[in-house]
């Protein structure tokens, strides 16, 4: 009996916790679900507020400067940030130094408040984009925390602080690649600007440095694709001697060398390395010259399957291209003629030969394509 | 034309009238009544508020929808001039209102407002038969020119 007692008072203490707990939860959430929706409201009549004095410079209702210290005027002075552009961006930046607002995130963001609250500060900073955070954005790069430090780069790219290029640069060789590939985006958004900075660093850097930095900064030189940098990277390319770092620059020119580059890649199209050879195919079809056609042809034999699937992807996009592959079917290499019909096939030249063969407007080379393709059973 | 321009021009004309106050009155009813109809259609609030608030003070009428479906009904209610599209919203995109209007005949102005900026997003909206596209953020001024260059007075 004592035992069914105890079991049956132990059920109820059960019961009666988890009842508590469930109605502590519930009750925490409803008031949380209160605070956002008076949070909104209070955001919605900011916004009216402050949406007058951008729609009529000479407004004149009054904003008490205790809405400050309230989270729902910050959200609507970043909610138009992201809204409007021009002269009401200057406005706004009136209103946020009037009322303090980098101050306040400032002394938030150097606080000793948990990372959530030092975090929303360094968010709200990135999102006002006002010029007067930059000083101490650029401080808190070198924060303790990555999601601060990629806040404070990514609020310097949103405001184009220009002098934080080479503060975000300079970080490049110490952060893991995750807080790296997101200071990358921020540079890309940079444009040209960072063009030049990221050149010197990657010049300076590729011998000592870390270079899984120095290929990161090579790459973001390529998505930027400021052609002035073709010929220095083609230079710096011949110095490199880590094979990670050639790959990077050789992708690079595809997008930035334009034709002075194809000459040096040429030359690649000989390298010992298969990874060099498929990468220079890669690029000098992204510069599209018909000057590398001969190399990308001598591509099509490579005892190597991506080098000669790159030369023959590659030739198909270059002008006068698509009859040198049209030619390699004939080739003595099974391999060049195989990558040469795959090629044809991926770039819709057998489709379209197909077409034309059932609208009975076949040419010579559609025929010979389908008849490849079909010999060789790479079509049904 | 700003609202100070219109209480100027409105002054004036009714100079005409006896007593100044009721002619004044009239005249603003006589506007109000007259005045173009626009439709802003975004699920952002704060874009939402700038252009009512920008648009209420310029002497327009404005209608307010927070997705694609609200401002397709409203379309075809046949009293709106012009409206302004977002290009991304919850339900119908700007462009499938556009062309859902078009199908029924309804022949709406639409300007469409993106955050999107690719080539194709801007074609497809001009193809499609808006008449003006035009970059989130943007420049509030050269918006309402561009409202005041497709509804002249």
């Amino acid at each position: 009996m004592n035992g069914t007692r105890i079991a049956f008072f132990a059920v109820g203490v059960v019961f009666a916790v988890d009842t508590v707990l469930l109605l502590g939860l519930i009750t925490l959430k409803t008031v949380h679900r209160r605070r956002m929706e008076r949070h909104d409201q209070r955001r919605s009549i900011y916004l009216g507020v402050l949406s007058r004095r951008l729609a009529f410079p000479l407004h004149t209702d009054y904003i008490d400067p205790e809405v400050a210290r309230d989270g729902a005027f910050l959200d609507a002075v970043i909610d138009l940030r992201n809204t409007v552009a021009g002269p009401e961006i200057d406005t706004l930046a009136g209103i946020i130094d009037r009322y303090g607002l980098v101050k306040r995130q400032a002394a938030r963001l150097r606080s000793r408040f948990p990372l959530g609250r030092r975090l929303r500060a360094a968010v709200s900073l990135a999102e006002m984009g006002d010029e007067s955070s930059a000083p101490l954005l650029i401080e808190f790069l070198s924060d303790r925390e990555p999601e601060i430090r990629i806040q404070c780069a990514r609020g310097l790219g949103r405001m184009q602080h220009t002098p934080a290029i080479d503060a975000i640069i300079e970080r490049f060789g110490k952060e893991s690649p995750w807080v790296r590939s997101r200071f990358a985006d921020t540079l890309v958004g940079f444009g040209a600007l960072a063009a030049w900075p990221l050149l010197a660093y990657a010049r300076v850097n590729h011998d000592y440095d870390d270079n899984a930095a120095v290929v990161e900064a090579i790459r973001v030189l390529g998505t930027i694709g400021e052609r002035d940098i073709g010929p220095p990277l083609s230079d710096l390319l011949a110095k490199f001697r880590n094979p990670e770092l050639k790959i990077a620059a050789i992708e690079a020119l595809g997008y930035v060398g334009g034709p002075l580059a194809v000459t040096p890649l040429v030359a690649y199209m000989q390298d010992h390395d298969w990874r060099l050879r498929a990468k220079a195919a890669n690029s000098l079809g992204e510069i599209g010259d018909p000057q590398a056609s001969p190399a990308l042809r001598l591509g099509l034999e490579d005892e190597n399957w991506w080098v000669r699937r790159n030369s023959a992807g590659a030739l198909a996009g270059i002008p006068g291209g698509l009859g040198i592959l049209h030619e390699a079917l004939h080739a003595d290499d099974q391999f060049a003629r195989d990558a040469a019909a795959e090629a044809l096939a991926d770039c819709g030249q057998l489709g379209k030969a197909r077409e034309r063969q059932e609208q009975g407007q076949a040419t010579a080379a559609d025929l010979e394509l389908l008849g490849f393709m079909i010999e060789d059973a790479l079509v049904p | 034309m700003g609202i100070g321009g219109r209480i100027g021009g409105s002054l004036g004309e009714s100079a005409r009238v006896t007593t100044p106050l009721v002619g004044l009155c009239y005249d603003i009813e006589t506007r109000m009544s007259q005045a173009k109809r626009v439709l802003v259609a975004d699920d952002s609030e704060a874009v939402r508020t700038v252009l009512v608030t920008a648009l209420t003070q310029a002497g327009y009428e404005v209608a307010v929808a927070i997705n694609g479906n609200d401002a397709y009904e409203m379309g075809q209610t046949g009293s709106i001039d012009l409206a302004l599209l977002d290009h991304l919203m919850p339900g119908l995109l700007g462009i499938e209102v556009i062309a859902r209007w078009q199908a029924e005949g309804y022949q709406i102005p639409v300007i469409i407002l993106s955050g999107v900026d690719d080539e194709r997003t801007i074609v497809d909206s001009l193809d499609l038969g808006a008449v003006d596209f035009v970059r989130k953020p943007f420049r509030l001024p050269e918006l309402m020119a561009r409202i005041r260059q497709r509804l002249p007075d």
